[in-house]
């Protein structure tokens, strides 16, 4: 123990030496063990050097620890680990936790519990989730549900500072997680069901003021586009924000910012997706409706709008595009490609130039009729015209996928530079869709729509699979009686690890998909798995378990804590409240 | 049991503060006979609608009026507030129809907040811990009784208690 002890200081002070020295790092020094960010990479692989655990030993994977959280919302993100600390941030009222790995039962180092308004809960469209925190320059940053960004000292667990980002009475709250890249704190809120005027903030590293903000729609000086600098791949033009929404409906636009952000270095480019456009009515937003439904590139530093591109133009199905924007280097066609991947709820998945945004591949990864296929030509779906939605059509039958997404945008892939192949859970649901005028009120939804959801074809609700993002095919999938609402964890084992909605940790072999084991964690998984080493040399792996996100909307009686809340099964998971029920816990996995 | 109010309080605590907008005829405030003076009542602290479902320490209820509805089991009323639940966006939080989403469930029969008229009224007019909006200011008093009105008209299914699975 003191042997480590000492060689933990030791790397914890080359840490501070080399953040001194090489000040063109965008992110402070961290060992491969450590998981510091909340997709372990700016790449936001979620791939892990680590291989201690692997094919051959991984069946003998078991809990080595647990502990409850003491909150009920859905349990999303993920637990970071720098050094021999393990920082957990809970769904509202965000706790952050700091468990100490070097003692047996790894107690508390400390707690802190922010002060944070409980009316967001009223204004949180899907739960009061939080996805996780940011470890940069000696603080763990974080955002709380009613729109802030704190910065807690990592070591002594106090408040460093503490910035109000968004506005609770306008429908905003502040549920993703911090992206910070050299001296910015990159953050947005949600808020696409609430018809906010969606944007992204940068704030100073060191004092938590607001450097910088820009809108993902609007006129162009609001969005920090200029002329000479923004290049989208697809069109021209100025105030392509404003311009491509009919009677000036992108002031309540939506395009919130909830998801998952990566950064390219060497281009200096921060990329992130943007959610629906508001209200779910959309002949009320005539128009393409940019840049809603979009992924973005912006300059970290000034916010810069670079190139954007659009996934769902006029976008009349809620399909965000709020999913990870993975940053990978793969050969397509015999070329080396700087590529970014996403699987957008719209259930295509699309490999994209992330120097230029053109479109490279898109394949559907999930039952989809809304559109028949992507025109690489333009970028543009081919849509189906009998899937088109709006207040004048009526009850359009039948749509794939349902309005949850072929994978939801809170559950993030993992990418193998190993294995060259994508994994990410999916989501076979399909919906009705009967829009109606919606009157925008602040600080009251802004939808108009009912969507009831029903099973996608197949016969299963939901899977775990491979995908080729070179190509756009699957390799494998392993199909889950319910959809798989999990993020993905890879390992240079050739490990990879997901959750299942009724409670299920796995590991499977990442090459061919086969579980090599199989534990139940006493609640539903929406959470992502991470790897660390811990002070003892071992790789362990941890996850949270706790139902929840949508999920508390649409299986509300998985509910058991308010006697005035009872509700009947969902459709179409009718008995998901068979096999979970509501709880956060974090689950620690060793050999 | 309707408490006491002063005919002072009845005047200065609801019906000025109600009394907003030109659709409040139907409005029926109750009051219980005038205390002994308005000067006593002016001192003790300031009487609130009753909350009938809440344990009264002692035995004694603070003073308080209750409301009624006006429209109470009116069916046209309650076709009417289902209309205004979609229109008022009451669906986004609570479901279609009520059935619960991010916001409870408010066909099953049960109230976070006590299903009496007064306190149904109450939680939608001034809103409720947790984050249910205060809607008295946009939406009126008629508008916040027609949507009482309609929640009230929902029928709870006869299972709620027991959620059963059969292999």
């Amino acid at each position: 123990m003191g042997a480590v002890r000492v060689a933990v200081l030791i790397s914890m002070a080359v840490a501070l030496l080399c953040g001194h020295a090489a000040r063109a790092a965008p992110q402070p020094a961290s060992g491969e063990g450590d998981w510091t960010m909340p997709s372990k990479d700016y790449a936001a692989t979620r791939y892990s050097t680590l291989a201690g655990i692997n094919a051959q030993n991984a069946g003998s994977l078991h809990p080595v620890w647990t502990f409850s959280t003491g909150v009920l919302g859905g349990h999303e993100g993920q637990p970071l680990v720098v050094g021999d600390t393990m920082y957990v941030v809970t769904p509202w009222p965000n706790v952050l936790y700091a468990f100490d790995l070097t003692r047996e039962g790894y107690p508390l180092r400390w707690k802190y519990r922010p002060e944070v308004s409980a009316n967001a809960l009223g204004v949180a469209c899907c739960d009061s989730v939080n996805r996780g925190a940011f470890f940069a320059d000696g603080k763990i940053i974080y955002n709380l549900l009613d729109g802030h960004t704190v910065a807690v000292d990592a070591r002594t667990g106090r408040e460093v500072w503490k910035t109000q980002i968004a506005d609770v009475g306008n429908g905003e709250t502040a549920t993703m997680a911090p992206l910070v890249v050299h001296d910015r704190v990159i953050v947005g809120a949600a808020g696409g069901e609430f018809g906010i005027y969606g944007w992204v903030k940068g704030l100073e590293l060191s004092t938590g003021r607001i450097a910088w903000s820009a809108r993902n729609m609007g006129p162009d000086a609001e969005m920090s586009v200029r002329a000479e600098t923004f290049k989208p791949p697809y069109e021209h033009g100025a105030d392509l924000g404003r311009e491509s929404w009919g009677n000036d409906s992108w002031r309540t636009g939506g395009a919130p910012v909830w998801g998952w952000m990566s950064y390219d270095p060497q281009l200096d480019l921060v990329y992130y997706g943007t959610g629906n456009p508001s209200p779910y009515n959309a002949e009320q937003r005539p128009g393409d409706n940019r840049w809603s439904s979009s992924v973005l590139a912006r300059h970290p530093g000034d916010g810069t709008l670079v190139w954007a591109y659009q996934f769902t133009p006029h976008d009349n199905w809620d399909y965000d595009a709020t999913g990870a924007m993975v940053l990978a280097d793969l050969t397509i066609g015999g070329q080396s490609v700087k590529a970014l991947v996403h699987f957008d709820k719209n259930g295509f998945a699309y490999t994209l130039d992330r120097a230029t945004g053109r479109l490279l591949v898109a394949q559907p990864f999930a039952p989809v009729n809304w559109a028949e296929s992507v025109d690489l030509s333009n970028g543009r779906p081919v849509l189906n015209p009998g899937k088109q939605t709006g207040a004048s059509r009526g009850n359009v039958k039948d749509i794939c996928p349902s309005l949850e997404g072929g994978v939801s945008p809170a559950s993030p892939p993992a990418y193998s530079p190993r294995t060259h192949l994508f994994y990410t859970s999916t989501s076979n649901m399909c919906m009705d869709y009967a829009a109606r005028p919606a009157k925008h009120l602040k600080g009251v939804p802004f939808v108009g729509v009912n969507a009831p959801y029903s099973a996608g074809p197949g016969g299963y609700l939901g899977s775990f699979m491979a995908w080729d993002a070179a190509t756009g095919k699957k390799v494998w999938e392993n199909k889950e009686p319910f959809p798989n609402w999990s993020g993905a964890l890879v390992t240079a084992g050739d490990v990879v690890f997901y959750g299942t909605l009724d409670g299920w940790f796995h590991s499977a072999d990442a090459r061919t998909g086969r579980v090599l084991s199989k534990f139940k964690v006493g609640s539903g998984v929406i959470g992502n798995p991470m790897t660390y080493r811990g002070p003892d040399g071992r790789q362990y792996v941890a996850v949270y378990a706790g139902f929840g996100g949508d999920w508390a909307l649409i299986a509300g009686d998985t509910r058991s804590d308010d006697p005035a809340d009872i509700r009947a099964p969902a459709d179409p998971v009718k008995d998901i409240a068979r096999y979970t029920s509501q709880g956060g816990m974090v689950w620690i996995f060793g050999l | 049991m309707i408490a006491p109010l002063s005919a002072s309080e009845c005047r200065e605590r609801f019906w000025r503060l109600l009394w907003t907008g030109p659709l409040l005829a139907g409005i029926l405030l109750s009051c219980g006979q005038p205390r002994s003076s308005d000067s006593e009542a002016a001192s003790a602290a300031p009487p609130a609608v009753a909350y009938e479902t809440h344990v009264v320490a002692g035995d004694t209820p603070p003073p308080g009026g209750s409301l009624r509805n006006p429209h109470n089991g009116d069916a046209g009323v309650a076709r009417g507030g289902a209309m205004l639940f979609n229109a008022m966006n009451c669906d986004g939080c609570h479901g279609p129809d009520g059935t619960g989403w991010v916001g409870p469930n408010l066909g099953d029969g049960r109230w976070r907040y006590g299903g009496s008229d007064a306190e149904v009224f109450n939680s939608i007019y001034y809103g409720r811990p947790h984050g249910m909006p205060a809607f008295g200011g946009t939406l009126g008093i008629e508008g916040v009784w027609t949507l009482v009105t309609y929640l009230r008209s929902l029928t709870p299914p006869s299972n709620i208690p027991t959620e059963s699975w059969q292999n």
